[in-house]
């Protein structure tokens, strides 16, 4: 079949080697090889050479992964096994495979409500305070994201108290805010994720938009894959540390607790923001910060990206790296990505974990 | 493979057993076990992961009496095609038995199930400051099964051994389906045939292991490491050679070629000269004092054998730093082409020079690209070929130099594997090096343990 043609070259790359098992947490989970890279990898090129036709099972074998990219890191010949995937998702798409009931809802719901919860449009800014429901020009944009928007209010509000304390003059889209294109790639609807990058686009020109700023790990990682042409995308912890450091914020009230930073991948392997979090969190006086064992560029990824499509499996991963920060004697697991605080709030539970899991903006505006 | 009415009845029979979660016969899952990390690849009739000894047991008691072949499986890191199903049948996961159940520090030994990730048994034994030593390269996702299979090695080899070294005893599943218990948990032991070692390096034809006694040694309390860069390679093989013979054993000498410098260079641009003919990796262990009096000397070796750059790590950072090269050795190598084929011929030490020769004389010769790193101190090279399986024209060369390397390490008084194994890429090799006796002896001894070829057929042995 033809089949991803412009990628045929990293597949041949792969010398199944296996290393990715290591790396791969749907793989360490299931422990199954269609749920690793190699497997994946396998079965593609079985579908190109016309060993395998697109079916359900190879269908769910490309969907299962989370995009991670942390195979790719220890990969000898480095395949990029991220872009190699979401070039097969949106081939399946385009080859007239349907996607799986559920996930398909929520690429409808996107489509129409701009959001992947079924959530309608008109209610995006509800939580928004009075003066920030309506768009102006400014430099500065605040995205808060769909996540934010309908799940996660707690950490929007933060950010915009730690903003408007700081004296940073910025504008939120409210209702107009739309969804970044994230989950579209990640389901292979490349087309659709394009039409709404296009739409944001046009919105960010009309205001003069010089930077957009965002708590969503996730739609930071679309800003700056997908729209650095016309803006500056930074994630909200690349200003507040930038801000710490020219002595316009400052923390005084002390946060006496063990706490560990866990490096979401698309701040972290994809957005290439390792430092700035950590620098913040340090800078709070009396923080005690520990680490992973496997962090920054090598962390292992929550399982959020499946909380949507497969979330058992989801739940499973986050309850393992949530073990893992309880292993390692951490009162306070910290993300900066609404993504991985539900999935991993999510997998604690399921799992009976008791672990205190929160959003990195919340710490930072009770510091200040 | 036809699947016949008997195959399909003890496949059926080995679902029920196991449970439906784990068998599977579908094209998918077939695809994904049809391989290792060789190039060879043959699709299995069902893939069955179990939970326990006496499940294995049941399964190779039908599997003998329907004739259905059987194929163990760690994790598919291995290097000869080892766990491909060349003639179809069951590929058998043992990935499930992952329990380490019992470590020992009185009696020095450890009982761990074949499925644990060797990385997780010198992560435990490092927690409690011992060492497991043997460390191949794919250990982070490798078996211990796997590793007793292939008899697997490493690095720490020439001063600490290999896997067959580290295993005192062990539980086997026979061919037939009884289960064995061989060895002890005695450092001696002079009771009956030493069948541990008859499992070690079977790669699976002989019997099914599931549970192994390991020993275990304290950890060295300090670590030194040495980096020596040479323009001429006959230099650093001289240096090889007098620090073996000046009575030092480092725990680590690792050498890189011309060609695998230069392909570091490329890839990570660390610093190191593209002149440089050779580097050696060196590191000694043990009592503080000791180990940094051993590598005084080898500092002074390499002196004398014109090793124009020397880097001693004084910290962590620093040793991290010169093993970066080493580190990085083969994923550089593996960028250059689409497709690396690794070997493992091994030679007496003293002889890399002439192996090494050789081989660049092969590459020359056939018109392509070899890089050679490796294991210096025991011989134990990998020579990694570069290529393009797709062009069949230049694949065609690369299996004649393939043939000549083996014929060279011979030559040379070596073997033709190392550490990797026979499996199906090596097979058409074995009677060279162990002669038609050999062969037979061997043969005899399948034939005892595994009447009707059942356990992994086409492996080791042209049929």
């Amino acid at each position: 079949m033809n089949f991803i043609p412009d990628r045929v070259e990293d597949l041949v790359r792969c010398m199944k080697c296996g290393n990715c098992q290591e790396t791969c947490p749907v793989f360490v989970v299931t422990g199954k090889e269609s749920r690793v890279a190699r497997g994946r990898i396998r079965l593609l090129k079985a579908v190109i050479n016309d060993e395998i036709e697109i079916t359900d099972g190879v269908q769910e074998s490309v969907l299962t992964c989370l995009q991670c990219d942390a195979c790719r890191i220890t990969c000898p010949p480095g395949v990029p096994v991220h872009e190699l995937l979401l070039a097969a998702k949106a081939a399946m798409l385009k080859k007239g495979k349907a996607l799986p009931e559920d996930q398909n809802k929520l690429r409808i719901s996107i489509k129409d409500e701009s959001n992947p919860f079924a959530q309608q449009k008109g209610e995006r800014g509800a939580w928004l305070p009075p003066d920030m429901k309506e768009p102006k020009p400014a430099k500065y944009l605040l995205h808060a994201g769909c996540a934010i928007s309908y799940a996660s209010n707690r950490i929007g509000k933060a950010v915009i108290r730690i903003l408007q304390k700081a004296g940073i003059d910025f504008t939120m889209l409210g209702d107009k805010e739309e969804c970044c294109g994230d989950p579209l790639f990640r389901m292979g609807d490349t087309e659709q994720a394009e039409k709404q990058i296009e739409k944001n686009k046009a919105m960010y020109k009309e205001l003069g938009i010089e930077y957009v700023i965002t708590p969503c790990a996730g739609c930071f990682k679309t800003f700056k894959e997908h729209y650095s042409d016309i803006i500056k995308p930074l994630h909200i912890v690349q200003l507040f540390d930038r801000l710490v450091k020219e002595g316009k914020m400052s923390f005084s009230r002390p946060f006496k607790k063990k706490v560990i930073y866990f490096d979401g991948c698309d701040i972290g392997r994809h957005g290439e923001v390792f430092e700035e979090p950590r620098e913040l969190l340090k800078a709070i006086p009396g923080l005690d910060l520990i680490e992973f064992p496997k962090n920054r560029e090598n962390a292992q990824c929550c399982g959020g990206p499946l909380l949507g499509s497969y979330p058992e499996l989801a739940r499973k991963i986050a309850a393992q790296r949530v073990q893992e920060a309880i292993d390692l004697g951490a009162e306070i697991l910290v993300v900066a990505c609404p993504t991985c605080l539900l999935n991993l709030k999510e997998g604690a539970r399921a799992a009976g974990l008791r672990m205190d899991i929160q959003d990195i903006n919340p710490i930072i505006m009770r510091a200040l | 493979m036809q699947k016949n009415k008997v195959f399909t009845d003890v496949l059926e029979k080995i679902k029920n057993l196991v449970g439906e979660e784990y068998f599977s016969d579908s094209l998918e899952d077939r695809l994904c076990y049809s391989y290792d990390a060789t190039i060879d690849e043959a699709l299995p009739d069902a893939i069955v992961t179990p939970g326990t000894t006496e499940e294995i047991a049941q399964i190779m008691k039908w599997a003998n009496q329907a004739k259905l072949p059987v194929i163990p499986r760690g994790a598919g890191t291995g290097l000869s095609g080892g766990s491909v199903p060349v003639q179809g049948g069951l590929v058998m996961v043992l990935t499930r038995m992952g329990r380490i159940i019992e470590i020992n520090e009185a009696d020095y030994y450890m009982v761990v199930e074949n499925g644990v990730v060797t990385q997780t048994i010198c992560d435990e034994m490092e927690k409690r400051g011992f060492m497991y030593p043997p460390d191949p390269a794919s250990m982070k996702t490798s078996t211990i099964g796997g590793n007793i299979a292939e008899n697997a090695g490493g690095l720490r080899g020439l001063k600490y051994g290999v896997t067959k070294d580290y295993v005192m005893g062990m539980e086997v599943v026979t061919p037939t389906g009884d289960i064995l218990h061989t060895g002890t948990r005695t450092v001696k032991t002079a009771t009956g045939y030493n069948l541990t070692q008859l499992f070690v390096g079977s790669e699976g034809t002989l019997g099914i292991v599931t549970k192994i006694t390991l020993k275990f040694i304290p950890a060295p309390e300090h670590k030194e490491s040495l980096l020596a860069i040479f323009k001429d390679m006959n230099h650093a093989a001289q240096t090889v050679a007098d620090i073996i013979s000046s009575g030092v054993v480092p725990a680590t000498l690792e050498f890189l070629d011309h060609i695998t410098i230069n392909a570091v260079e490329d890839f990570e641009n660390i610093g190191l000269p593209r002149d440089a003919d050779a580097l050696l990796l060196i590191e000694t262990d043990g009592v503080k004092e000791a180990a940094m009096k051993e590598i005084g000397r080898v500092e002074e070796i390499c002196r004398k054998n014109q090793a124009f750059r020397l880097e001693k790590a004084e910290t962590e950072e620093q040793r991290d730093k010169i093993w970066e090269a080493r580190r990085t050795a083969f994923s550089a190598l593996a960028r250059v082409r689409p497709t690396t084929i690794l070997e493992d011929a091994t030679v007496p030490r003293s002889r890399i020079p002439d192996m090494v020769r050789g081989v660049n004389e092969i590459a020359k010769k056939y018109n392509i690209q070899i890089g050679n790193f490796g294991h210096a101190g025991d011989g134990n090279l990998h020579p990694t070929i570069l290529t393009d399986q797709r062009d069949k024209e230049e694949f065609e060369r690369v299996e004649k130099a393939i043939d000549e390397i083996f014929e060279l390490a011979l030559k040379l008084g070596g073997t033709i594997s190392g550490e990797h194994g026979i499996g199906s890429t090596k097979a058409k090799f074995m009677p060279d090096e162990v002669g038609d006796t050999g062969i037979s002896v061997m043969k005899n001894v399948k034939k005892a343990l595994d009447p009707n070829n059942i356990l992994n057929p086409g492996k080791m042995f042209v049929s």
